[in-house]
């Protein structure tokens, strides 16, 4: 029988601990709403859970200086429903309340989230496991190998950021509005602290689709922080999907503006459910700024941030429906104003 | 006793489904029980030449492995993709898994046809059906509508999976599994083990829903009592969903050419109908069968029926909720919407103009019904008349596009001779020794709603043994006929139970309730048996019943044919930026005859327009040609219907008997429920848009 340890760390320092000492077959585990679905699948195969959920200090929810902080293993039910989030930031309130479904967000932390893995059919299938059936290749589960979405079923697949390798979906939506708002990502590890512009964090898969985060083994997702702005107030998750709940994003938008009348003073826009990354979308922010926002020209931004766009076979209305979701976006977040 | 309006009661077997209490036959654990896992064959067509099970057998806790050669189902031919070659056994699930992972194997691979416009695919024509002149009424017509229309392959996901528990004591077989078919479970297992079907238990009291996947005897449940023979232990198998997506039954997917003519006075004259479907030589969902019931929905003349099969290398088509009318009903609804766009006529006034008395497949009448009634009540409740009928010319203040669309649906009213035993005791209990399957639908409600409309006894005393063949012969619950077929002879039984009654206790009858005076007249029980057969059938019928054989009839009896009837009326909302298409409200009304539990019949009816929302706008099996291989193979990825999607659903029944069919005039409704719906909501988006969506699901891509 296949065995598996599972140990709970109680600081982050012995989590990191437990990691070196386990070597490279060990998983942080901490909602475990992603981890056991990989594992289920024959994704992920570990030999060893570090369990962080109980590490103290690392749920806290810190919102009163100039800056929020979300400690890693922060719910996201907790993160949604703290009141300077859900009343200054709907932004990231909405991009946590529209994804998944509550019984997932009361166990799913805001840490793990941003390194949940694509839901790629061809990625998801055909890694042996007995709850699914056939082998697909995909490069991310076996660098290399070949991807079987490229001719394939591609209409939930990206649209930008994509390459001959790789064009599965960052199926997140948190990711998204932190993309959008600038978050840093605090991640400690065997060499210490780093902060990492969110920017940075995700790689696009390029020829190696198996490297999807900047972070390096046995680093822990300790806080993500977001700089206070009056933004955070006219903003706005617009999330498209394929029904009502309990799906994850055919387009989505990330949209923050700041209101001069009628005239956007900045503008801060992502992207979700079109891309490989958690994708800002700077053209259509340019369109934007220092212009009235009318319905036509909202439109405009979101065409612009398609421009790049390298659609497959049955994806080529995610381009149009992108620039509409952010369009749509555009004009709730600034309906926001006060 | 039809001309008594049933009332209404709670659903008996709710206490225990909310409390966690209810077994399914997964549920069963048994002393000494091992677990097993199938092995999926990874390719499509061809033949394993080499499998190696080495890998399993020495996974500790593996206690067996069944492989090619060991059983008749475990042969080297593979057909489709995911085929069990293999099934280990071991002492824990996780090793199961573990050694059924473990096991490799090596193909020579054939070509194959994995969907049914693949290159090599051809029609293989069946039988048709003509009657009329439907030639000359296509030379005399005035408007003709015609459009190519096509729905998907889609899997019923019941929420319980294929799960089975088998045990040998004594030389018995007992199996306890969720199946719609108890007894030809247990006939299908006697002659896979060679014994006696007196030594053959199913046990099948609670279903997880069925839908029609779990009629047909599985593939699954052989292999496993053949374990259990050879382990000389009880073996369970749980069925993973993506597994079950590729060697369980589905809706095949289905093209329909439908033309419909109309003359100069707006009557509707011919449909000339033309069917493809995907299916398996000699497969057991006919394409000949799509026009049957439809054809009856309306007075239309004249009719010409041509179908096709296309032979695809995938796991086997069968019936699946709505069977032929859903796909069929969506041409043809989506046509008549047409059609009284051409003719200038409102869509509700088109219909209830065509009422059909005729059934001009068998040409013979139709049992008395009330599609009509259907059609205004609901008109009635949705308010229909606010409808500007002008594509795109109802709005919110938003831009929102609002669309308001109708449409019907039909669904053979069949029946099987039935049996029921019915015991009443003094010490305050009730037995019945009924027949069928509870899926969920409530059959037991029904029969327990029959028993105490009756008879004045302990209303939450009463024991209802069914789906389980030691306790009497059970019916294949299929194509709606359960209650249909049951409540017949339950009333009698309670009828015959209250008239033995009355001659025991005499003028005088002691006080109390039928307990009560039981106790006081010194009678431990009272029972009786009754039997029902269904229009002309003959003693045959009852013992085919008793037997485990086919008992059904219908819904063409001698001289006449009976349906059931529902109208669905929805509005649809579509965002004018994104195009996101949303349903905040949908009217259904339906004719069944006599409702004999209303609870349950509404909670039908709400359930079956949220599975027409979601085979309209949400449900598709998606096949990779490449791999013939279902990507979207668990309940994430296939999409179905969440409570988020659905906005008020007011449901509404005629309950009047129809006085031909049975003795209770009682129709099913299982199948009838879900109809109508998805063309409704085609039509609604036409009226919203002006685009005519012929394939489904529609999709935002469809309408962005």
């Amino acid at each position: 029988m296949r065995g598996l340890n599972y140990t709970f760390a109680e600081t982050a320092d012995a989590a990191v601990t437990q990691f070196a000492e386990a070597g490279g077959s060990a998983r942080y585990i901490a909602g475990g709403t992603n981890i056991y679905d990989l594992m289920k699948l024959g994704i992920e195969r570990p030999a060893h859970l570090i369990d962080v959920s109980r590490i103290e200090g690392l749920d806290a929810i810190e919102t009163d200086g100039d800056v929020l902080r979300f400690g890693g293993r922060a719910l996201m039910a907790d993160v949604a429903r703290a009141p300077v989030v859900r009343d200054e930031y709907p932004v990231l309130a909405e991009s946590l309340l529209k994804a998944a479904s509550q019984q997932l967000r009361n166990m799913a932390t805001v840490g793990g989230n941003l390194l949940q893995r694509t839901r790629c059919m061809y990625f998801r299938n055909g890694a042996g496991s007995s709850t699914t059936v056939g082998v697909y290749l995909c490069n991310k589960r076996e660098p290399g190998s070949g991807c079987a979405a490229l001719g394939g079923l591609d209409r939930t697949q990206a649209v930008l950021g994509t390459s001959e390798a790789c064009t599965a979906v960052a199926p997140g939506d948190w990711p998204v509005a932190l993309a959008a708002m600038d978050a840093t990502i605090e991640v400690f590890g065997p060499e210490g602290t780093r902060n990492i512009p969110i920017a940075d964090f995700y790689l696009l898969p390029g020829d190696t689709p198996h490297r999807e985060f900047n972070i390096n083994p046995g680093e822990l997702v300790t806080a993500i922080t977001v700089r206070k702005t009056p933004a955070g107030r006219t903003s706005t998750y617009h999330k498209i999907r394929d029904r009502e709940s309990y799906a994850f994003a055919l387009a989505s938008a990330a949209v923050a503006v700041e209101m001069d009348g009628d005239a956007v003073r900045t503008a801060r826009i992502a992207l979700g459910g079109v891309a490989t990354t958690p994708w800002r979308a700077s053209a259509a922010e340019r369109v934007v700024v220092g212009s009235s926002l009318t319905p036509e020209l909202a439109l405009e931004a979101g065409h612009a941030a398609f421009t790049e766009a390298r659609p497959g076979q049955h994806n080529a209305f995610k381009v149009e429906l992108g620039a509409r979701v952010i369009a749509d976006a555009l004009i709730i977040a600034a309906q926001r104003r006060v | 006793m039809p001309a008594e309006v049933f009332s209404d009661i709670a659903r008996v077997d709710a206490r225990g489904k909310v409390l966690g209490q209810t077994q399914y036959g997964a549920d069963m654990h048994l002393p000494g029980m091992l677990y097993a896992m199938l092995v999926p064959a990874t390719v499509a067509k061809g033949a394993v030449s080499n499998i190696d099970i080495t890998p399993a057998t020495e996974t500790s806790g593996v206690v067996r492995v069944l492989s090619l050669g060991d059983f008749p189902t475990l042969s080297p031919e593979i057909n489709y993709l995911g085929y069990p070659i293999a099934m280990v056994v071991a002492e824990t699930l996780e090793a199961a898994i573990e050694g059924a992972e473990a096991i490799t194997a090596t193909y020579e691979t054939a070509p194959f046809i994995p969907l049914m416009d693949s290159p090599g695919a051809t029609v293989v024509p069946s039988e048709g059906f003509d009657t009329g002149d439907v030639d000359t009424e296509f030379q005399n017509a005035a408007e003709i509508v015609e459009g190519t229309f096509e729905t998907p392959a889609q899997h019923h996901n019941a929420m319980e999976l294929f799960g089975t528990v088998a045990h040998w004591s004594g030389g018995r077989l007992t199996v306890y599994e969720g199946c719609q078919n108890s007894d030809s479970a247990r006939n299908a297992l006697a002659e896979a083990m060679g014994i006696s079907p007196e030594l053959v238990t199913v046990k099948s009291d609670y279903v997880g829903g069925g839908f029609g996947q779990k009629s047909p005897p599985k593939l699954q449940t052989a292999l496993v009592a053949e374990a259990a023979r050879l382990t000389q232990r009880p073996v369970k198998l749980v069925t993973p969903r993506g597994q079950l997506f590729h060697i369980a039954n589905y809706r095949p997917r289905s093209i329909h050419n439908i033309r419909l003519t109309a003359n100069s006075e707006g009557r509707l004259t011919a449909i000339d109908y033309d069917v493809v479907q995907e299916n398996w030589p000699d497969g057991g969902f006919r394409s000949n069968g799509y026009h049957e019931d439809v054809a009856r929905l309306y007075a239309i003349g004249n009719l010409r029926a041509t179908a096709g099969d296309i032979y695809i290398d995938r796991n086997m088509p069968r019936h699946t909720r709505g069977t032929h009318p859903f796909p069929a009903g969506f041409a043809l609804e989506s046509a008549i919407d047409e059609m009284a766009y051409r003719l200038g006529v409102d869509p509700v006034q088109l219909r209830l103009d065509h009422e059909a008395t005729t059934d001009i497949i068998v040409g013979q009448p139709l049992a008395p019904h009330f599609l009509n009634d259907c059609l205004r009540e609901g008109a009635r409740r949705f308010d229909w008349s606010r409808r500007t009928p002008e594509p795109g010319s109802m709005t919110l203040e938003d831009g929102t596009l609002v669309g308001l669309g109708v449409a019907c649906g039909i669904f053979g009213a069949s029946g099987s001779a039935a049996e029921t035993t019915l015991r009443v005791r003094a010490d305050g209990t009730t037995r019945i020794i009924s027949s069928g399957h509870e899926m969920g639908q409530g059959i037991r409600t029904a029969v327990a709603n029959a028993i105490v409309q009756g008879l004045d006894v302990n209303p939450d005393r009463i024991e209802i043994l069914l789906g389980d063949t030691s306790v009497g012969p059970q019916m294949a619950t299929v194509g709606e006929r359960g209650t249909a077929s049951i409540i017949p002879a339950t009333v009698k039984a309670v009828q015959a139970l209250r008239a033995r009654f009355e001659e025991l206790a005499g003028p005088n009858p002691p006080a109390g309730n039928l307990h009560q005076q039981l106790a006081r007249l010194k009678r431990p029980y009272i029972e009786v048996t009754a039997s029902e057969l269904a229009p002309g059938q003959d003693a045959s019928a009852l013992e085919a019943f008793r037997t485990g054989r086919r008992a059904g009839a219908g819904s063409e009896y001698p001289g006449f044919t009976s349906m059931s009837y529902i109208a669905q009326f929805v509005e649809i909302h579509i965002e004018p930026g994104t195009r996101r298409i949303r349903m905040p409200r949908a009217v259904s009304i339906a004719d069944i005859g006599r409702v004999v539990s209303p609870r349950t019949a509404r909670g039908q009816m709400h359930g079956g327009v949220v599975w027409g929302f979601s085979t309209a706008l949400r449900e598709q099996s998606e096949v990779d040609p490449r791999f013939a291989g279902y990507l979207n193979d668990d309940l994430a990825d296939y999409v179905m219907a969440v409570n988020a999607d659905i906005g008020e659903v007011d449901v509404g029944l005629i309950d009047k008997p129809d006085t031909m069919v049975n003795s209770a005039g009682v129709k099913g409704m299982g199948e009838l429920v879900m109809l109508g719906t998805a063309p409704a909501i085609a039509n609604a988006i036409y009226h919203a848009t002006g685009k005519r969506i012929r394939k489904l699901p529609i999709r935002i891509e469809d309408v962005l």
